[in-house]
């Protein structure tokens, strides 16, 4: 019986090219399953489920509960602010804490890298990890690996660029790890001032000029610019990187051929692309949040078979 | 009381006459009386006879931190200076870490009282501003006559470049010794660890090479301009190395040290966000491993150090970002450095410093007061988490193969084995 080489999802780079094969086509199965008239699979019926957001999330949390639903476990929130944490308990406790509750899997997001890794070693259960700093967010990777294969028809041999905010960007690195061990090539684009001195160690080329990057790619993954992370300023206006590194339909209509434009969301229109191409054929965006409940089912289920 | 070493191979490359040489060696009254090739026990001994013993000056530490007062969780005087002297070190220098800061002669007086009972001395450093804020200078005459052998804000940059050309030129009068921590916080920003391949991967923030040599660069630029002693701690990078090597060739009253771990390590055990390989300055690569030990055989890097850091577990059983910096590194000192250098060279990397903190110099030979540490350098072995001494535990050398044992030292009449 095929199972994962691993217990815990806490970054693809811990991962193999025949887990993601395991993954999408579990996905498959479960993707069938949410387009039923009932959407509901009694899989995890036994087992419990901890959503333990360290960090606001909207979508992620939103995608994770509906996932878990869907597979009839149960499932408890926790949302603690950094502060709270501050206040004195330490990450460990408070995890061991809600485990004492008969917890068997937690999926956590956390400001810090690599808090997922620290706390696997730590605590009993299974961890998916929902983000951790600039680390790590490989449910996001998935899918949007499994959203390419989708439109594409395979990963391998794809010309991929990643647009924005690389230096801060747990997305850009967990896509950068799935697309590379798929065999698709990669190339990241943004501001000098945004891409990690060190990112070419990984395996992919830097491109500052995005009109050249998009004549090369057959799919662009626009970033979310979050302006409320950079603590410092690494471009001077909003309007200043939009000029030099935003999507819009004038110039995707210029180009030689149709390429796919992904975006992980939310999206900062007139950002990092405009409306119109958010909103084109071309844009996968809404297919990714649908693909994502059923990559998320997908891994929670593959993990819950390690723990029976 | 007399203690006598029996056959205990001298390793002292400055005394050419004994150097390798097997020799019986007669402690009387804290003096060593006799080195004989057979020496009979006369009246109450107390005999050392250990196979394959080795004996040298006493070692020395330029950068140890305990944590009293105000972090005795971490660890006490007593304690870390009875590590010492078991792992070997005679005399230490003190970092000033603890809370209050010793930023007056009375925190100095308090130090020194506080180690007189105990065999390895203690040297300690003062602020170099007033709570180590970074703004007033402390009364570095005053803590220089209570004891000081030197004055640093404790692994704080001095970020006003001013301040550190007042310090340099306030200092030259009584000889002071002014430490400046290599680092430019501006540009190591939120940075944890090195900057490379490896913060990439993992996501965490990196401290470039830059923020280091960067500010030693201005240090240079400062000492040449104002003149006074300027010691510059725990370098870390191929060009922080050739900087030191530059301001040398000019004459520039400058040493530096490194810390063994950053001979030792790279960035690269990170993989697995264990805490305890979160030091400062971080562990960085290959090529800096290999410019920094070839710095210290050559003389560009004045002195290796454990940069002992004692931190409780609460402060490193932790995410990694929060995690506090520092390993403890006594114990170790000696098996990692004899891996890396052959005995001799170990030995003499042990012993060198003390001149430039005025810390009186021990000497092998009839007549010289016993300061010497017992040893054997042959016997390879993991390092274990049992071979710990220290009160805190955060230890980046557990599990590392070692080459040597250390049995202890003596001092005067003082005997830890």
């Amino acid at each position: 019986m095929s199972e994962l080489s691993v217990r815990h999802l806490l970054g693809i780079k811990y991962l193999n090219e025949a887990d993601i094969e395991l993954i999408f086509e579990t996905a498959d199965n479960f993707k069938e399953v949410i387009n039923r008239p009932i959407k509901k699979v009694p899989s995890l019926r036994d087992i419990t489920i901890a959503n333990i957001f360290f960090e606001s999330s909207t979508r992620t949390k939103l995608s994770f509960e509906l996932a878990e639903k869907r597979l009839s476990a149960d499932v408890i929130n926790f949302s603690a602010s950094q502060s709270s944490v501050k206040k004195g308990e330490t990450l460990i406790d408070t995890v061991n804490n809600i485990l004492s509750m008969k917890v068997d899997m937690v999926v956590m997001r956390h400001p810090n890298p690599g808090a997922g890794i620290f706390l696997s070693k730590h605590v009993e259960a299974a961890i998916i990890n929902a983000g951790d700093g600039a680390h790590e967010h490989p449910t996001q990777a998935l899918l949007d690996s499994y959203s390419i294969r989708e439109k594409l028809g395979d990963v391998a041999g794809k010309k991929v660029v990643i647009v924005g905010d690389i230096l801060h960007s747990r997305v850009a690195l967990s896509n950068i790890f799935a697309l590379k061990l798929q065999g698709a090539q990669v190339k990241v684009c943004g501001p000098g001032t945004l891409l990690p001195k060190y990112i070419e160690s990984l395996g992919v080329e830097v491109e500052t000029d995005l009109r050249t990057a998009l004549d090369w790619c057959d799919v662009a993954n626009m970033l979310r610019i979050q302006k409320e992370r950079l603590d410092i300023s690494y471009f001077p206006t909003t309007r200043e990187y939009t000029q030099q590194f935003g999507v819009n339909k004038a110039l995707l209509d210029d180009l030689d051929k149709e390429i796919v434009i992904m975006h992980p969301g939310p999206i900062n229109r007139g950002v990092e692309i405009t409306s119109d191409v958010a909103d084109s054929k071309q844009s996968i965006i809404l297919n990714q949040v649908e693909n994502g409940v059923a990559i998320r089912m997908a891994v929670m289920y593959l993990l819950a078979s390690k723990i029976k | 009381m007399n203690i006598l070493l029996k056959s205990a191979k001298i390793v002292d490359s400055d005394n050419k006459a004994l150097h390798l040489k097997k020799r019986d060696i007669l402690i009387k009254n804290g003096f060593i009386e006799r080195i004989a090739a057979n020496i009979a026990p006369e009246g109450k001994s107390k005999i050392i006879d250990i196979k394959n013993l080795h004996v040298s000056k006493g070692w020395f530490d330029s950068s140890v931190s305990f944590g009293e007062p105000g972090y005795e969780e971490r660890e006490t005087i007593a304690n870390g200076l009875y590590t010492a002297a078991k792992s070997g070190f005679t005399d230490i220098v003190l970092n000033p870490n603890s809370s209050p800061v010793p930023d007056s002669s009375s925190d100095i007086v308090f130090l020194k009282n506080a180690a007189k009972k105990h065999l390895t001395g203690l040297y300690p450093l003062g602020t170099l501003t007033s709570l180590a804020g970074g703004e007033h200078l402390a009364e570095l005459y005053d803590m220089k006559n209570a004891g000081a052998v030197g004055f640093y804000d404790y692994k704080s940059p001095i970020a006003n470049s001013n301040l550190l050309k007042i310090a340099l030129q306030y200092s030259q009068n009584f000889r002071g010794l002014i430490y400046s921590f290599p680092l430019d916080s501006k540009i190591a920003g939120k940075g944890v660890v090195n900057e490379g391949h490896t913060s990439t991967k993992l996501g965490l923030k990196g401290i470039p090479a830059l923020s280091e040599e960067l500010q030693i660069a201005r240090d240079l630029s400062i000492l040449e301009y104002a003149g006074g002693s300027l010691h510059i701690p725990t370098i870390s990078t191929i060009g922080s190395v050739k900087l030191i090597a530059q301001a040398k060739k000019k004459g520039m009253d400058v040493t530096c040290s490194v810390a063994i771990h950053n001979l030792w390590f790279t960035d690269e055990v990170l993989e697995e966000f264990d805490a305890n390989f979160k030091v400062m300055p971080p562990l960085r690569t290959k090529s800096d491993n290999r410019a920094l030990i070839k710095g210290l055989k050559d003389g560009t890097i004045d002195f290796v150090t454990t940069d002992h850091t004692p931190v409780d577990i609460e402060e490193k059983r932790v995410e990694f970002d929060n995690a506090s910096y520092g390993t403890v590194g006594l114990e170790s000192a000696f098996g990692i450095l004899n891996k890396l250098f052959d005995m001799e060279t170990t030995i003499a990397l042990l012993t060198r410093g003390r001149k430039r903190f005025k810390v009186p110099s021990p000497l092998l030979g009839q007549g010289a007061l016993a300061n010497l540490t017992l040893f054997e350098p042959d016997t390879e072995k993991m390092f274990q988490p049992t071979d710990l001494l220290s009160t805190s535990k955060n230890c980046v050398f557990v599990g590392s193969k070692v080459k040597g044992v250390v049995y202890g030292s003596i001092k005067g009449e003082k005997v830890i084995i």
